[in-house]
């Protein structure tokens, strides 16, 4: 979890800062992870409950939604049922999933409610400036652990040559996945497969659509049966 | 009474000829079974003391299964009763033979309900209850010859009232027991038929019995009056017969909770609380906080998250527990990314035991996080094993220094399989694959 990026060296930052709006109904986390972000994030705001943070969400309209995937409040549904409620804002507002629970299947609910990724709340403060920035940057932050959820719920056999159906993952996207899982930044990736950044990030991009689209039941399936990972 | 420093708890045995009382007696009072046989059938003939008291036991007393689960600490599982049974319960068996193929009590005119009762838990239940009740019938025929005046008005509506009473009683015992074995919802129907089996026997035993050989215009009539009574006084009590059973199911339900409860605060008590007041006497050393956190974190997910369907001691179970060790000794926290499994075999072993060799190398030299993925699959294991350190070179490495060399590469190649140490100044990893037996089987 804590090698997101590692030493890989920051994402390209914005010139603009970015605006975050922190969800977790710790206070003692949020103001914890309010002292580790870096100064060019701030946070507009702060929410408790599912209703308060789809309030303040559509209200300050964030680039960013730090958001845990446990929440008290709503119909149970937590982060997911944020994401829902904040439909309408899913295009200009990107939400990273923040856990302590590593459920396979609150992972790959609330990624599928569409989260731009997903970290543990063990994860050092510059890790986690750095998803915030790539996340607002729109590409999609996997934790290792993450991009072995996919592993293991897509298989690790490579899709049949360059179809584009959402069920299997092609041969190099399999490959970026393996990487990520075994703790490579993406710039280690990108070093490893003689590839550019930007490729890998489009990989990683192209697998979360397919995780957030995938018709397949067996990947709810195969998320509920997991119930550990 | 003798005083003895732990007596076992009362409870009805399973070795049993009627309801197992009196070996359960004996168990506790620590008496031959045989003794405590034989005074409860002298005393049968005291008035019927010993049958009272034989009644009021059986009623009383809880069989060992429902005892040991009071006892339990969990709520009762399916398995319960198998697993939980006191050993007491087994000790008895001793006195079994005697029990199974013992003389008919009954037989020489003692406990007269006895011969019903006996179908109950035994293999020829059928058999015996029939040989039993042909030696009733014999026993009063032979009464008959020897003069001794049997009137069959009253003998018949008695045996039919004895026999529907046992066969709701048993009932009662069955569906103990049945609460603990989570029987089909079928054998509560045929519970239930028995219950109006032997209501009907009773009832219209009594009936007889009462009305003497009146008319069947005086027997309707009283049957209609019972009836009518019987229907006022359900009336009246059921209310209460309700709320008691509501009372108890809630009861249940509480104390199951209260269980529950404990356990958690047991748990965390023993776990977490302790962990808690380490990490404020240690505060000021961050290692030992981060150690103590890491370690505590770990127990506590492997508890809340158990999955008690899964098989455990797979290989992606070793792999955790390796790096579960790593990170206890060293410090450095060990992440575990695992896709696929395999179940352990030898070559396994020697893959664990390498891993675990390149994961405490990577946090001893690599100062930082451990990334592990283990990636198993029916063709092979792959394990990756990378830290963030400086790096080293193999051929700088001393041939004296037996880590890398032996415990990693050797003894992955003596299992068939293969190491690769690549190290950069960005980290090192150790790859190690092992293929599956039946594919490592072309190797010298």
């Amino acid at each position: 979890m804590s090698t997101i990026q590692g030493t890989g060296g920051p994402a390209a930052r914005p010139a603009k800062s970015v605006r975050v709006v922190i969800v977790d109904d710790h206070a003692i986390f949020r103001s914890g992870l309010k002292a580790d972000l870096d100064a060019g994030i701030h946070v507009v705001g702060e929410a408790a409950t599912v209703e308060q943070a789809i309030a303040v969400i559509a209200e300050q309209r964030p680039d960013v939604v730090l958001l845990d995937v446990h929440l008290p409040g709503g119909l149970g549904g937590g982060g997911r049922e944020v994401i829902a409620g904040s439909a309408a804002l899913l295009s200009a507002t990107r939400f990273l999933a923040l856990s302590v629970s590593d459920a396979a299947e609150d992972v790959v609910a609330v990624i599928r409610a569409g989260a731009r990724g997903y970290v543990t709340k063990t994860i050092s403060g510059a890790e986690i400036t750095d998803a915030v920035f790539r996340v607002a940057g729109g590409d999609a932050v996997f934790s290792p652990r993450l991009a072995g959820f996919v592993l293991d719920a897509f298989g690790t056999a490579p899709a049949d040559i360059a179809d584009d159906e959402l069920d299997k993952l092609s041969a190099r996207e399999l490959e970026v996945m393996r990487l990520i899982a075994r703790g490579y930044s993406y710039k280690e990736v990108a070093k490893e497969l003689f590839i550019s950044i930007k490729t890998v990030e489009t990989h990683v991009s192209a697998v979360l659509r397919k995780l957030q689209l995938s018709s397949r039941h067996e990947l709810t399936k195969w998320a509920a049966e997991r119930r550990l990972l | 009474m003798t005083t003895l420093p732990v007596r076992p708890p009362l409870a009805r045995s399973s070795d049993r000829i009627i309801a197992g009382v009196c070996s359960g007696l004996a168990l506790h009072l620590g008496w031959p079974v045989k003794t405590v046989r034989w005074g409860m059938v002298l005393a049968s003939f005291a008035g019927g003391a010993g049958l009272v008291f034989y009644a009021w036991l059986w009623i009383m007393v809880p069989t060992a299964d429902e005892a040991a689960r009071r006892n339990a600490r969990r709520p009762a599982s399916p398995i319960a009763p198998a697993v939980s049974r006191p050993p007491a319960a087994t000790a008895a068996d001793d006195g079994s033979p005697m029990g199974a193929a013992g003389p008919d009590p009954s037989g020489t005119g003692a406990p007269p309900a006895a011969p019903w009762f006996r179908v109950q838990g035994m293999r020829y239940g059928k058999e015996i209850l029939l040989g039993c009740g042909l030696l009733l019938v014999a026993a009063i025929m032979i009464a008959q010859l020897l003069g001794v005046d049997v009137s069959l008005g009253t003998l018949i509506p008695a045996a039919a009232v004895l026999g529907g009473a046992s066969i709701a009683w048993m009932q009662l015992d069955e569906t103990r027991r049945a609460g603990l074995l989570d029987k089909t919802k079928a054998d509560q129907a045929g519970g239930w038929g028995r219950l109006a089996a032997g209501l009907a026997l009773v009832v219209a035993g009594v009936l007889v019995m009462v009305s003497g050989s009146g008319s069947w215009e005086q027997t309707w009539l009283a049957l209609l009056a019972s009836v009518a009574v019987l229907g006022g006084v359900v009336l009246v009590l059921l209310p209460w017969a309700l709320k008691f059973w509501r009372d108890l199911e809630a009861e249940r339900a509480g104390r199951i909770r209260e269980t529950e409860r404990a356990e958690i605060a047991a748990h965390l008590h023993d776990s977490v609380l302790q962990t808690l007041a380490l990490i404020q006497r240690r505060a000021g050393s961050e290692h030992d906080v981060v150690r103590l956190a890491r370690a505590q974190e770990r127990e506590l997910r492997g508890w809340l998250f158990q999955d008690h369907g899964r098989e455990s001691g797979q290989l992606s179970d070793r792999i955790k527990a390796a790096a579960a060790e790593v990170e206890d000794l060293l410090g450095n926290a060990v992440e575990v990314v695992t896709v696929g499994d395999a179940a352990m075999t030898e070559a396994h072993e020697a893959l664990v035991q390498a891993s675990r060799e390149a994961m405490l190398n990577a946090s001893r030299h690599g100062g930082g996080t451990v990334s592990v993925y283990l990636e198993a699959s029916d063709a092979q294991a792959e394990i990756f094993i990378k830290d963030r350190g400086p790096g080293f070179e193999l051929g700088n490495v001393p041939s004296d220094r037996l880590g890398v060399r032996e415990s990693i590469i050797g003894r992955m190649k003596r299992h068939g399989g293969s190491a690769v140490i690549l190290s950069t100044d960005g980290g090192t990893e150790v790859r190690l694959r092992l293929p599956a037996a039946d594919n490592a089987e072309g190797k010298p």
